[in-house]
């Protein structure tokens, strides 16, 4: 866990080091602010973006950064993590349209989750015009951290309390319900309102992972399970300014 | 520039909003119990560390089916605030009867199935959202 988190931190600062000081006519910083709401839930986040402008014509950018997100919401319900457990098939990339495995899902409602995550990002553009593009983003690797909240599972009827729950520690982009912990990622249309300013509307796809302390699901095949995951559909707005 | 500044300025305030907890209702419920419905347990609240509850639990059986009623209870406010049969003080496992009606009057609640009363032992007000316990009743 040291190791991985110590190349994060490497990473992090190599990149935003060497974007510094190659900032040229083919490569492109942001810095970016976005805010994002959903059901019972909402985040903030900010992140540095050095992309690189792909092709002759420039239209494609691609490039990578660092975001931390702050997830915050009320009473917001995570389900069943392992993927073993929630999907009928763990093959990487084909898990996305495997079948969901909903009689092995149990609900840890957590009552005031707040979580954390500075993650190495991939991102992705498409250059429409001077003006207009589309950017798609995604997390890949950070840790999380946060605070810690009660929670009540429920399991076939019954209700417990897990008083301290909290948010994931590692997260990394494996594909689907493979995934672990809490990332990010991003759809979104900007606009450049001049040669620093832009506005994204953004669509944001969320995976936030909370774990249990004290308590723990019995599944069918009797694994014990103490990680689960809210899926979140948000949207929002953010502003980025190029550096 | 102007633009600018203005997007930053309006971009916190967008998404931030102060909204006050949602309290439960001062109004005293009245609620009618059925007078040939059969008194199994009862007891008297004693104040949790976080609020207090004065009145009475009693559970009623009629007709196979089990309610709780809150019998001339006073209870200090809170934010949700719920009404548990639990198996412990400190709620580890429990039955969510429903959000508490009212800080004070006479609330009638209806019991899910057929609890095992030996081991669900205890009415609990308890404030869900910050796990924090308002009020306990013993059922003797």
């Amino acid at each position: 866990m040291k190791k991985i988190l110590l190349i994060c931190t490497m990473s992090l600062i190599y990149l935003i080091g060497f974007g510094q000081q190659t900032n040229t006519a083919r490569s492109q910083q942001w810095l970016d602010l976005a805010a994002t709401a959903g059901n019972s839930q909402g985040t903030v986040a900010a992140s540095y973006v050095y992309t690189w402008k792909i092709g002759k014509r420039k239209k494609l950018q691609a490039g990578l950064g660092a975001r931390f997100t702050s997830m915050f919401g009320k009473k917001v319900d995570f389900i069943t993590a392992p993927a073993k457990l929630s999907r009928s098939n763990t093959t990487p990339f084909l898990i996305v349209f495997a079948g969901q495995e909903t009689a092995n899902w149990d609900t840890l409602t957590v009552q005031r989750p707040f979580a954390n995550s500075l993650n190495l990002s991939a991102n992705f553009g498409y250059n429409f015009n001077s003006r207009w593009s589309a950017i798609f983003n995604i997390d890949l690797i950070g840790f999380g951290f946060g605070r810690k909240s009660s929670a009540i599972l429920t399991s076939n009827g019954v209700t417990r309390t897990e008083p301290n729950a909290k948010p994931a520690g590692f997260n990394a982009l494996l594909t689907g319900d493979l995934d672990y912990g809490n990332l990010n990622s991003e759809f979104s249309i900007k606009y450049k309102l001049n040669d620093h300013w832009s506005v994204r509307g953004i669509y944001q796809y969320l995976f936030t992972e909370y774990k249990t302390n004290t308590i723990k699901q019995t599944a069918p095949d009797g694994t014990q399970v103490d990680r689960f995951r809210s899926k979140a559909n948000n949207f929002g707005v953010g502003v980025s300014y190029a550096l | 520039m102007k633009q600018c500044l203005s997007i930053i300025v309006l971009f916190p305030i967008f998404f931030c909003s102060c909204k006050k907890e949602n309290n439960t209702p001062n109004t005293p419920v009245i609620e009618i119990v059925d007078t040939s419905a059969t008194l199994k347990l009862s007891g008297i609240f004693s104040n949790g560390p976080y609020g207090s509850v004065s009145g009475m639990a009693k559970v009623y059986l009629k007709d196979g089916k089990f309610t709780l009623v809150l019998d001339g209870v006073t209870i200090s406010n809170g934010p949700d605030l719920h009404v548990y049969l639990s198996k412990e003080i400190s709620p580890v496992n429990f039955i969510d009867l429903g959000k508490l009606k009212s800080t004070g009057g006479t609330q009638v609640y209806d019991i899910a199935g057929s609890p095992n009363f030996s081991q669900y032992k205890y009415a609990l007000v308890h404030c869900q959202l910050f796990d924090h316990l308002f009020g306990s009743s013993q059922l003797l």
